[in-house]
C-alpha cells in the first residue's frame, strides 16, 4: 500500500515537470501533494499531513493557478522535444544509483533511538518557539515582498539605465 | 536582554506599512534611524560585559514571562551583531535621502528592518534549523530589496539571485535532514555529542560538502559566486551595501563557520578545500574586477574577491589565521559599504554607472571623492588604514602554518586589488572634468554624513587595531577555535 | 536502519532528482517553480520518514510544518516576481532574460 502511494507521488511529480501546459501541471503538482500527505497520515504524522494539504495543495496551488492567470505568454515557450528522450535515461539513471547508495551506504547507520518526546504541541509551541518567531519573520517578508512588487508606480521607477 | 535584537526590528517592521500611511516620511525615517541606533548603542554597552566570562546562554522573556527561547551570546555572536548594527546604521542613513525618488519608504524600511532581524536572529541561534529559519527571512526581504525599483535588470537580477539562492537553502535543509536522520536532534550541542558518538565519515562528509555548497553559494565563493554580480549593481545602492556588506557574510560565512569549527570540527579534508576556494576566489574575483566598466560591478565582483581573503583566513585554521579571518570580514563590511553607497551618490548625481562615462568628479563632488579614495585605500591594504593590518595577519598566518606559496599568492592578489581601485579612482574621480558634468551637485546631507562616518570608522580601526583586536576580535576567535568544545558546552538544548 | 526508512529516503532522493533535472532543463518561468517545489516535497518527506525511524516525530513535524510556511514565502514573492517580469517581457521565456551579462 505503502509502495503504491510513492510511486504515485512520483509518478505525479514527473507528470507536472513534463507536461507543457501550465495549468494541468500545477494542478498534478496539486495530485501529487495529497499522495504526499497520504504518506504522512500512514506514517502517524497527521500535524504534518494537514499542513500539507491545506497549505501545499490548497494555498500554492491557488498561487500558481493566479500566477497562470495574470500572466500572458505571446507565443508558447517551447521546450524541446528531446524531453521525452532524455528523461527516461536520467531516470533509469538516478534510480539505479539511488537504489545501489541506499543499500550500501545507509544501511550501515546504527540506529539511535530518541528519548520519548511530549505532545505536539508542547514541542512546537514550548520546544521550537524560536521557529515560529521565525515563521512570523517569513510570512511579514512575503507580505512585504508581494506588496513591494505589485505598488502603483508614481514617478518613474529606477531601472532601465544601460550603458 | 538578548532577545531585542529581534524582537524591535521584527515589531518595528510589522508597524511600518501602518505608520508609512500616517506620514510618508518622517516618521518611518526617523523610527528606522532611532532603532538603529540604540542597537548598536545596545551592543556595546549591554551586550559586551555579559560575555566578559566566555559565552551564555540567555533566556528571553516576554513582559516578564520566560519564553522558551534561549540564545546564545558568545563572542562570535556578539562580534557580528555589532558589525551589523554598524552597517545598518550607516546605510538606513544613507537611505533617508537615496530612497526619496523610488517611492514607498515605509515599505522598504520594513522589508530592510525584517532582513536586519533575520540576520540577528541568525546569529543569535543554537539551532541548526533556526539558523535555517533566519536565513529564509533575510533572503526572503533580500528578494524583494534587490527587486525594489521594479526595472527590467533588476527583476531578471533578482530572479537568478531567488532561483539559485533557494536551491542552496535546499541543500542546507537536507544536510540538515541527514544530520537530524544521524543525530536525532537539530541543536547545536545534541548535534555535536552525537556526531562524536557516531563517528561515520562518509556521511559527515558528504552533509560537509552540502553545507559547503548551500553556505558557499550565499557567501558568493567561486564557483557559486555567478548570482552576485548581477544582483549586486541592480540593487538600490543601500540594499547593495547591505547585501555586499553584511549579508553574505551572515548567512554564508558566520553560518558555516559556525557549523563547521564548532559543530563538525574543523578537518583537513575541509582545511584543504577550504583553502583552495578561497584562493580561487581572491583571483576569480580580482581578474574579473579589472575588466568591468560598471562601477557597481566592478566592486561586486571585488567582494567575491574579499570573501575569498576572509574564507582563506578561517581555513588556515590557526587562531592567528581566524584573527586575521575576522579582522577583514569587520573591515570588508566598513569600506566595501563605503564603496558602494559612493558609487550610489555618483550614481544619483550623474545618472550612470559606466566609468568611461565619468571623469574629474572630484572637483564638482570633494566629499563622496574623499572617502572614496580612503575606502579604495584601504581595501587595497595600505598602511595604516585597517585593510593593510587585516591583510598582514592572514599573510602572516599563511606563513607560519607552512604554506608560503599560498602566502605569495595572496599578496599577489592584494597587489591586483590596489591596481583596480586606482583606475576605479582615476577613472570616475581624478582626471579632467568630463564637461557633460560641469553642473552635477555634491550628495545630499544624509547620504554625506554616513559616508564620511564609514570613512571616519576606517581610519580610526586602522589607527587603533590593537584595542580592536583586544575587545572584540580576540573573545570571538576564542570562540572558533575552542572547536567542538564550545558547542558541547551548551548541551541539553 | 531499517529497511522502510532507506526506502523512503530513496524517494526522497528520486524526487530531489527530478526537481533538480526540471530546473536544469526546463525553460518556462513558471516550471522552475514547479521544481523548486519538488524539490521541498522532497526534503519534507525525508524529514518525515526520518523522524518516524527516530521515533521522534513530533520534532519532525515542528520542522516540516516551519519548512512549508517558508516554502510559501518564498514561491509567493516569486510569483510575484514573475508576473512583474511578465509585464516587462510579455513572455514566460526565461531566455528572454540574459540582459545581464560578463
Amino acid at each position: 500500500m505503502h509502495l503504491l502511494l510513492m510511486i504515485g507521488l512520483v509518478v505525479f511529480s514527473i507528470v507536472s515537470v513534463l507536461i507543457h501546459d501550465l495549468l494541468k501541471a500545477a494542478i498534478s503538482l496539486a495530485a501529487a501533494s495529497i499522495f504526499l500527505a497520504l504518506i504522512f497520515f500512514r506514517m502517524n504524522a497527521v500535524y504534518a499531513g494537514v499542513f500539507e494539504v491545506s497549505v501545499v495543495a490548497g494555498l500554492i496551488t491557488v498561487l500558481f493557478i493566479t500566477a497562470i492567470a495574470l500572466t500572458r505568454s505571446d507565443e508558447n515557450v517551447n521546450e524541446s522535444k528531446y524531453h521525452l528522450f532524455i528523461f527516461p535515461l536520467f531516470f533509469a539513471g538516478l534510480v539505479i544509483i539511488d537504489v545501489l547508495v541506499m543499500k550500501n551506504l545507509l544501511g550501515r547507520i546504527p540506529a539511535i533511538s530518541s528519548p520519548e518526546t511530549g505532545s505536539f504541541g508542547d514541542v512546537l509551541w514550548k520546544g521550537r518557539s524560536f521557529d515560529l518567531i521565525g515563521q512570523i519573520g517569513v510570512i511579514f517578508a512575503g507580505v512585504l515582498a508581494v506588496l513591494a512588487l505589485f505598488r502603483p508606480k508614481g514617478k518613474s521607477a529606477q531601472g532601465d539605465k544601460h550603458e | 536582554m538578548i532577545f531585542l535584537f529581534i524582537i524591535i526590528p521584527l515589531v518595528l517592521a510589522s508597524l511600518m506599512p501602518l505608520l508609512g500611511k500616517i506620514s510618508k516620511r518622517f516618521l518611518p525615517d526617523l523610527l528606522a534611524n532611532a532603532t538603529m541606533l540604540f542597537l548598536l548603542v545596545f551592543s556595546v554597552i549591554y551586550a559586551k560585559p555579559l560575555i566578559a566570562k566566555g559565552g551564555i546562554i540567555q533566556q528571553a522573556f516576554w513582559f516578564g514571562t520566560p519564553l522558551n527561547i534561549r540564545l546564545l551570546v558568545d563572542g562570535f555572536s556578539l562580534f557580528m551583531l555589532f558589525t551589523i548594527s554598524l552597517v545598518s546604521l550607516a546605510v538606513t542613513l544613507y537611505s533617508i535621502d537615496y530612497m526619496e525618488h523610488y517611492g514607498a519608504k515605509a515599505n522598504y524600511y520594513a522589508l530592510l528592518l525584517l532582513m536586519i532581524a533575520g540576520m540577528n536572529g541568525l546569529v543569535l541561534a543554537t539551532d541548526l534549523f533556526n539558523i535555517y529559519m533566519f536565513l529564509e527571512v533575510a533572503a526572503v526581504a533580500s528578494y524583494a530589496l534587490v527587486a525594489f525599483g521594479l526595472g527590467h535588470d533588476e527583476l531578471e537580477a533578482s530572479f537568478k539571485y531567488l532561483m539559485l539562492s533557494a536551491v542552496a537553502s535546499a541543500f542546507i535543509l537536507l544536510a540538515i535532514t541527514i544530520i537530524f536522520a544521524l543525530t536525532g536532534g537539530v541543536g547545536f550541542g545534541a548535534v555535536a555529542a552525537g556526531l562524536k558518538m557516531l563517528n561515520i565519515k562518509y556521511v559527515v562528509g558528504f552533509c560537509s560538502a552540502l553545507f559547503l555548497m548551500g553556505f558557499g553559494l550565499k557567501a558568493a565563493i567561486v564557483p557559486f559566486h555567478s548570482w552576485l554580480p548581477d544582483a549586486h549593481p541592480s540593487a538600490p545602492a543601500p540594499i547593495s551595501a547591505m547585501l555586499s556588506g553584511v549579508l553574505i557574510k551572515v548567512s554564508g560565512v558566520y553560518a558555516m563557520m559556525r557549523i563547521f569549527m564548532n559543530v563538525f570540527g574543523l578537518t583537513p579534508a575541509l582545511t584543504s578545500v577550504l583553502s583552495v576556494l578561497g584562493i580561487v576566489s581572491i583571483f576569480v574575483g580580482a581578474l574579473a574586477a579589472l575588466g568591468q566598466n560598471d562601477i557597481k560591478r566592478m566592486l561586486a565582483y571585488s567582494s567575491i574577491s574579499q570573501i575569498g581573503y576572509v574564507v582563506l583566513g578561517f581555513a588556515i585554521g590557526t587562531p592567528l589565521g581566524i584573527l586575521g579571518g575576522l579582522f577583514h570580514l569587520f573591515n570588508h563590511a566598513l569600506f566595501k559599504s563605503l564603496l558602494f553607497l559612493n558609487a550610489g551618490a555618483v550614481e544619483q548625481s550623474t545618472g550612470t554607472r559606466s566609468l568611461d562615462k565619468m571623469g574629474g568628479l572630484a572637483k564638482r563632488m570633494p566629499l563622496t571623492a574623499a572617502t572614496s579614495a580612503v575606502a579604495s585605500l584601504s581595501i587595497a591594504g595600505i598602511p595604516p588604514l585597517n585593510g593593510f593590518w587585516s591583510k598582514l595577519l592572514i599573510i602572516i598566518a599563511l606563513v607560519q602554518a607552512k604554506m608560503p606559496v599560498l602566502a605569495v599568492l595572496a599578496v599577489l592578489g592584494s597587489v591586483v586589488t590596489l591596481w583596480y581601485y586606482l583606475v576605479l579612482q582615476r577613472n570616475a574621480f581624478f582626471g579632467r572634468l568630463n564637461e557633460t558634468w560641469k553642473a552635477v551637485k555634491e550628495a545630499p546631507f544624509w547620504m554625506s554624513v554616513s559616508t564620511v562616518m564609514l570613512a571616519l570608522l576606517c581610519i580610526i580601526t586602522g589607527l587603533l587595531f590593537p584595542l580592536i583586536i583586544r575587545s572584540w576580535l580576540q573573545p570571538a576567535t576564542d570562540v572558533l577555535s575552542g572547536g567542538v568544545g564550545v558547542a558541547l558546552n551548551f548541551l541539553g538544548f | 536502519m531499517n529497511n522502510f526508512w532507506i526506502l523512503n529516503m530513496g524517494a526522497a532522493a528520486l524526487l530531489i532528482g527530478i526537481g533538480i533535472y526540471c530546473l536544469l532543463t526546463m525553460k518556462n518561468l513558471v516550471k522552475l517553480l514547479i521544481g523548486i517545489e519538488i524539490i521541498a516535497k522532497g526534503i519534507t518527506l525525508a524529514l518525515v520518514a526520518s523522524g518516524f525511524a527516530k521515533n521522534n516525530l513530533m520534532l519532525a513535524q515542528s520542522l516540516v510544518i516551519s519548512v512549508i510556511v517558508v516554502d510559501v514565502a518564498v514561491i509567493a514573492t516569486a510569483l510575484a516576481i514573475i508576473i512583474s517580469i511578465n509585464r516587462h517581457t510579455k513572455s514566460l521565456d526565461v531566455r528572454k532574460l540574459t540582459k545581464l551579462k560578463g
